[in-house]
């Protein structure tokens, strides 16, 4: 969100005056991630991007990811059983427990942890490198080079963050449901093997799996915008790099779970 | 990878990892048991404390508000969904998600939001006074930053969790309950029912809000405490601040749902 407002009208309006302020603060970041969006489908249409660029951020935002994306995982699954587990209790309804963890991870728990951890790692470290890049003048050397940043920087940077938060989410829902699983034997004492008949029992189809990885990529988008936008608008040196990042974080993680409902409420 | 973690092989690469990551551990406990020190016996500063629940708690009721009202009708969409698959009887839709809100998950999505914004912004505070050498200063004037920095934002977040939690928690149980009025048309009256919500989930739940908002601040200013080197330091303490509380809510969760399963079932 936009930094906060220097208030100047009087005590009663102040509040007021503060609303509308943060409300063209929130306008007027959906435009400018509305441009970038536009700037990096018209490069990545022409295939005018960095490809070693591109490479070299695979490697740092996917690769180096993969330790919270497993931990997430792991842990994600076994909350996703403990939380089941009275139902099971109640019912006595052992055979359900793989479908009912099974369903909460695949749709909506593993997709949406996943983005936070990465949208914590990647698109906060990905607006502080460009904000540093800003704040020491290095996109301007690259314009006076006559090269275009967005090519150069971001589109790179956006299409391996989409990729990274893809394969996360496909390697974390893997991993939640292996968690889900041992959780599920060592806590309420359910065979893992009747957990893996109830994931498999037909229930559960292709549709879910892809239910979520769909949003994955939407969510890989939003937060790959936010993060170009504020790292490429930092202004004011090193408390201007940890400002941005802060409303990097914020506004991804708002925008992940307000595109969350409309995907989920359009994909049903 | 370096050329000496090539030389070293394998268990040299561990073996690093693991002194890294208990020397790391002990730096954190000691910032904790500091923190807990002058709670108990540091200066009382009831304003700075005050500000700093404006900052964490104020500071984060709109975007806190806009991301529960969402998540109350997502849960209550994908909640209807998955029952209508196998039972045609959504009465007890309301039931559920009330008990499940309560008990976890109204406190772990406000902490995991929590943790990105206060975490950040943490982290981006403290981790700007130690590159400009304002922490230094500190020390030079014998006031412990523990003491000076860290002790008002444990306190205020402790509280603001809290109040926080059961802020949005409401305000996730109205666009449910709206949620299930227009897309199942399950009336209010039946949708609030709060036959499932135990004594003991009220207690799950309030034991997580004091957790996380206990672990926020401390894992944060443990971050933005030990930045290096300018304002790209700045940003890799923020991002491991925002990683490492995050971490920190989701292992918590996990700890204290099944203590609270295995002691309550």
């Amino acid at each position: 969100m936009a930094p906060p407002p220097a208030s100047t009208a009087s005590a009663p309006f102040a509040s007021l005056a503060a609303a509308r302020e943060s409300l063209y603060g929130v306008a007027e970041t959906v435009g400018k991630m509305g441009l970038i969006a536009h700037q990096i489908g018209v490069r990545f249409a022409r295939l005018d991007f960095d490809g070693e660029e591109l490479k070299r951020n695979m490697y740092k935002m996917g690769v180096k990811s993969l330790p919270i994306v497993v931990v997430t995982a792991l842990f994600t699954g076994a909350i996703m059983v403990v939380q089941a587990a009275p139902i099971v209790q109640r019912y006595g309804a052992q055979q359900l427990l793989g479908w009912g963890a099974g369903f909460g991870t695949l749709r909506e728990i593993g997709p949406l942890l996943t983005a936070l951890m990465i949208s914590g790692r990647v698109g906060a470290n990905n607006t502080a490198e460009l904000g540093t890049m800003t704040v020491t003048e290095q996109v301007d050397a690259l314009r006076a080079l006559a090269i275009d940043p967005i090519a150069f920087l971001v589109v790179p940077r956006f299409i391996a963050m989409v990729a990274t938060l893809f394969l996360s989410t496909l390697y974390a829902d893997a991993l939640a449901l292996f968690g889900a699983a041992y959780a599920g034997q060592f806590l309420l004492g359910v065979e893992a093997a009747t957990f893996y008949n109830g994931l498999t029992s037909g229930l559960l189809g292709i549709g879910d799996v892809a239910n979520g990885l769909v949003k994955s990529v939407i969510f890989g988008g939003a937060m790959g915008l936010s993060s170009c936008h504020f790292g490429l608008a930092v202004t004011g040196g090193a408390p201007g790099v940890g400002r941005a990042v802060n409303a990097t974080v914020v506004t991804s993680a708002a925008c992940i779970f307000v595109v969350d409902y409309f995907v989920s409420f359009l994909l049903e | 990878m370096t050329t000496d973690s090539a030389t070293g092989g394998l268990a040299a690469i561990v073996g690093r990892r693991a002194i890294v990551l208990f020397s790391t551990g002990r730096e954190l406990y000691s910032v904790l048991v500091r923190t807990l020190y002058y709670v108990w016996r540091g200066r009382a500063e009831p304003g700075a404390t005050a500000r700093q629940m404006y900052e964490i708690g104020n500071r984060s009721l709109f975007f806190l508000t806009v991301v529960m009202g969402f998540i109350g009708m997502i849960l209550v969409l994908q909640a209807g969904l998955q029952t209508q698959r196998v039972l045609p009887d959504l009465s007890m839709l309301g039931a559920s998600y009330l008990e499940l809100l309560v008990r976890d998950l109204a406190a772990s999505i406000v902490a995991l939001m929590l943790a990105t914004r206060v975490g950040a912004g943490i982290a981006a505070e403290i981790g700007s006074m130690v590159v400009t050498e304002q922490i230094d200063a500190l020390r030079m004037c014998a006031a412990d930053p523990i003491d000076y920095l860290v002790k008002p934002r444990f306190l205020a977040s402790i509280v603001m969790t809290t109040v926080l939690t059961i802020w949005s928690g409401g305000v996730s149980i109205l666009t449910g309950m709206l949620t299930a009025e227009v897309v199942f048309s399950v009336p209010p009256r039946t949708f609030w029912n709060l036959s499932l919500v135990h004594a003991s989930d009220l207690a799950t739940g309030l034991t997580k809000c004091f957790a996380y908002g206990a672990a926020i601040p401390v894992v944060s200013a443990f971050c933005g405490l030990s930045t290096f080197g300018g304002s790209e330091g700045v940003g890799s303490a923020t991002t491991r601040a925002v990683v490492n509380s995050s971490l920190s809510v989701i292992i918590l969760n996990f700890l204290i749902s099944s203590t609270a399963y295995l002691l309550f079932q």
